[in-house]
């Protein structure tokens, strides 16, 4: 018996819950575009079946950086949400700008043909899911 | 005499080792060679063990063992990890992994004793935890997210114990999502839905005890074998190798145990490497590492 209440401790001290501390690493800051920049194309998300979304992808060419902005945006909740600019409508030639966040402003490498890519997903990659599908079209 | 056996067999139970394998399951796979006497039918191992590792990261890794003897030639034990991680990205911890492993001592011979163990490893995590919705790399996850085999022999010649195993991802359940071109630092290499390879164990260890028979003292010798280059998908979808993450890594580890009684132990265990791979994605390396271990049988 006294062994159980000295193991007990320590099993519950096992069985304690997930840490999950604050991120204390700066994430890169993007600049700000001038006011009035038109964008290289626009597309209005649509969401894939089950899911709700609003607002669209806007790419634009900040400097020598092009970038996705998303505006107006929201979308159903999911555990593994990406920003894809991609080829298709789904999943299959793509460049992962990164997790989808609180932030507006995700940039596309230096050496993508931006043009070459024609949508804008947003995609859960832990479950393979599509969540949503903005096609673009050029302004 | 026999509950002494038992006691020291219990210490060997659980190492720390400076660099992991996989989980640092493979690492304290010797132990499970050991079996408790004929007199305890169970035993419960829980140990914490503080380590460093790449970059600033810091660990605390607890877990718990129980070992059921159902015979004189067979056991069967299964671990619990929980780890936490902590360093420039922040704090994170979760359980890792589930260990259940079988063990069975062949019929010994006047010096020799083989035995041989077969078991797996059961992820808990699918190597992506996050904190504040940024990804992490795998130094900083709990588990690496693979389904794998164990397996290995043991040769014990008096005082002396040579293991050898393998360890090797049957499923791989890794959804790690870390980038390193998103993360503002070099330190740790990209992972996104890392694939890693097997890996090879070889170690030995000798006993030696006090003339009180209190104390004991394992030096030993551990060396692990990386057997392929891991893998992880680039920000363009494709499969890219990771270069140089393949090799050896030679850890050198010192245990005491102190015998409190026949059913009751503690174990201090000192553990780094000297020889580690050149690329280490997988997060298991450690600079240094030190543990405690308190064992009881009944």
């Amino acid at each position: 018996m006294k062994r159980i209440i000295f193991i007990l401790p320590l099993l519950l001290l096992l069985i304690s819950c997930e840490v999950e501390g604050d991120l204390t690493r700066d994430v890169e800051l993007t600049s700000p575009i001038p006011e009035n920049t038109p964008p290289l194309a626009t597309g209005n998300f649509m969401p894939t079946s089950g899911i709700k979304v609003t607002g669209s992808a806007k790419i634009y060419l900040n400097g020598n950086q092009s970038e996705v902005r998303l505006e107006d945006f929201s979308v159903s909740s999911g555990p593994d949400l990406k920003v894809y600019l991609s080829k298709n409508d789904t999943p299959l030639e793509f460049v992962n700008l990164g997790n989808l966040t609180s932030s507006t402003v995700y940039s596309i490498p230096t050496q993508v043909n931006v043009s070459a890519y024609k949508y804008v997903l947003i995609h859960c990659q832990q479950y393979s899911h599509l969540f949503a599908v903005a096609q673009l079209s050029q302004n | 005499m026999k509950k002494l056996l038992l006691i020291i067999a219990f210490g060997m139970f659980s190492n720390s080792y400076a660099q992991g394998c996989s989980d640092a399951g493979i690492c304290s796979i010797g132990n499970s060679f050991q079996t408790t006497d004929k007199e305890s039918k169970n035993g419960i191992e829980a140990g914490a063990i503080f380590g460093t590792g790449e970059a600033d990261v810091t660990y605390i890794s607890p877990y718990l063992t129980y070992t059921r003897t159902i015979n004189e030639r067979l056991s069967l034990s299964s671990k619990i990890t929980y780890s936490v991680a902590s360093g420039s990205f922040g704090q994170r911890g979760a359980f890792g992994d589930a260990f259940l492993i079988g063990n069975y001592n062949w019929k010994p011979k006047s010096h020799t004793q083989w035995s041989s163990l077969l078991g797996l490893k059961i992820p808990f995590t699918s190597s992506n935890l996050k904190i504040n919705e940024f990804s992490l790399p795998l130094d900083y996850q709990s588990s690496l997210g693979t389904f794998d085999l164990i397996a290995g022999l043991n040769l014990n010649y008096k005082k002396w114990d040579f293991n050898t195993a393998v360890q090797i991802p049957v499923f791989n359940n890794n959804k790690n999502s870390y980038f390193r071109e998103f993360s503002n630092t070099d330190d740790f290499p990209s992972t996104n839905l890392f694939e890693r390879k097997s890996d090879a164990l070889f170690r030995t260890t000798y006993t030696f005890q006090t003339t009180t028979k209190k104390f004991t003292f394992k030096p030993n010798v551990l060396f692990i074998y990386h057997l392929g280059e891991d893998s992880f998908e680039n920000a363009f979808g494709q499969r890219e190798t990771i270069k140089n993450s393949d090799g050896l890594t030679i850890n050198g580890n010192i245990i005491g145990a102190y015998t409190i009684n026949t059913k009751n132990s503690i174990e201090l265990s000192l553990a780094t490497p000297f020889l580690v791979r050149e690329v280490r994605p997988d997060g298991l390396t450690r600079g240094f590492t030190a543990g405690i271990i308190y064992k009881v049988s009944f």
